[in-house]
């Protein structure tokens, strides 16, 4: 969704309402991006203090929901988020969330301290609103 | 210029159960709205919201409550106001809702909404009444909130307080 404002006409019939003398005419040409993406996705992995802790991937979206609403109540916790793939061996995550529910979802996960008892956190390892985007990381790229 | 702004949401609770109005206290009330805001967002909604806020006026006769919080926050009060479902007091449970009259940004404003609005109630209970003893009390309490208005607005009109104006809200 973009918008592309010209600004000739409007200038020029402003100034010859003031001025009443013709004035030159000055083009713009502006390109507004409202919504690049409606959603943004975010890479996750899950920390444990100890090891040998395992989760399944309705526990983790449960992890999620709670931790949302702690923070943020029931409201944020109604936000449209989902696991679009989860490892549960190395307890990673793709999330993807509306894009104006991203900080609420950020700082909730960022204070997140403990399941059900046990010391945890998460790291985000790349957020974007594209998609494709977190198939490439150029920070784990290997160059030979 | 630097000063804390705040916004005075004016509401009024409306119940089936005639003894709801008559338990309010603003104590309770405001417990109740703070820990609603709790549940509906959050630990920082209840955060943000508690610094300012203040149930200011209460009226228990009319169920008028005049709450006040900080600008910036007050849509997370507003947008928490409607899941108040219930009022508690000694034990008993009346189920009862907020219903949202008026935002203002003073209580100054907020009184003469108030003013406007109870005239206007006055009105519709003359319409609806039934008793005839009733009617002429509130025949009678019509008449003289005209002859207060006339006599505000006159004063007004000279430059002087609106403290006529103050003896209407009732």
């Amino acid at each position: 969704m973009s918008d592309i404002e010209r600004g000739a006409g409007s200038m020029q019939g402003m100034w010859s309402a003031l001025d009443k003398m013709p004035a030159p005419a000055t083009t713009y040409e502006r390109i507004v991006y409202r919504n690049p993406s409606e959603h943004h996705y975010m890479k996750v992995c899950l920390e444990f203090q100890d090891h040998g802790v395992g989760l399944n991937v309705a526990q983790f979206k449960q992890l999620l929901i709670s931790a949302l609403k702690d923070l943020f109540g029931e409201v944020a916790a109604a936000l449209p988020l989902d696991v679009l793939t989860y490892e549960e061996k190395t307890l990673s995550a793709i999330l993807r969330i509306s894009s104006s529910g991203l900080v609420k979802l950020w700082s909730s996960l960022t204070l997140l301290g403990s399941y059900k008892g046990k010391k945890c956190a998460f790291r985000v390892i790349q957020v974007s609103p594209f998609l494709l985007a977190l198939s490439g990381n150029s920070r784990e790229l290997v160059l030979d | 210029m630097v000063r804390f702004k705040h916004r005075y949401l004016l509401c009024e609770v409306v119940s089936d159960d005639p003894r709801c109005r008559l338990s309010l206290e603003d104590r309770a009330l405001g417990g109740l709205i703070r820990d609603t805001i709790a549940r509906v967002h959050g630990t920082f909604g209840a955060a943000s919201c508690s610094i300012g806020f203040a149930v200011r006026y209460l009226n228990a006769y009319t169920g008028i409550v005049l709450l006040r919080c900080r600008k910036e926050f007050y849509q997370l009060v507003c947008s928490a106001l409607p899941f108040i479902t219930y009022l508690e007091n000694k034990g008993h449970r009346y189920p009862c809702f907020l219903n949202t009259l008026h935002v203002g940004g003073t209580i100054r404003t907020c009184q003469k909404f108030l003013i406007r609005y109870n005239r206007r109630q006055l009105l519709i209970l003359l319409q609806n009444c039934t008793d005839e003893g009733e009617r002429e009390a509130i025949q009678k309490s019509v008449t003289k909130s005209c002859l207060l208005e006339e006599r505000s607005d006159e004063e007004e009109l000279s430059d002087s307080g609106g403290e006529e104006a103050a003896e209407a809200m009732e």
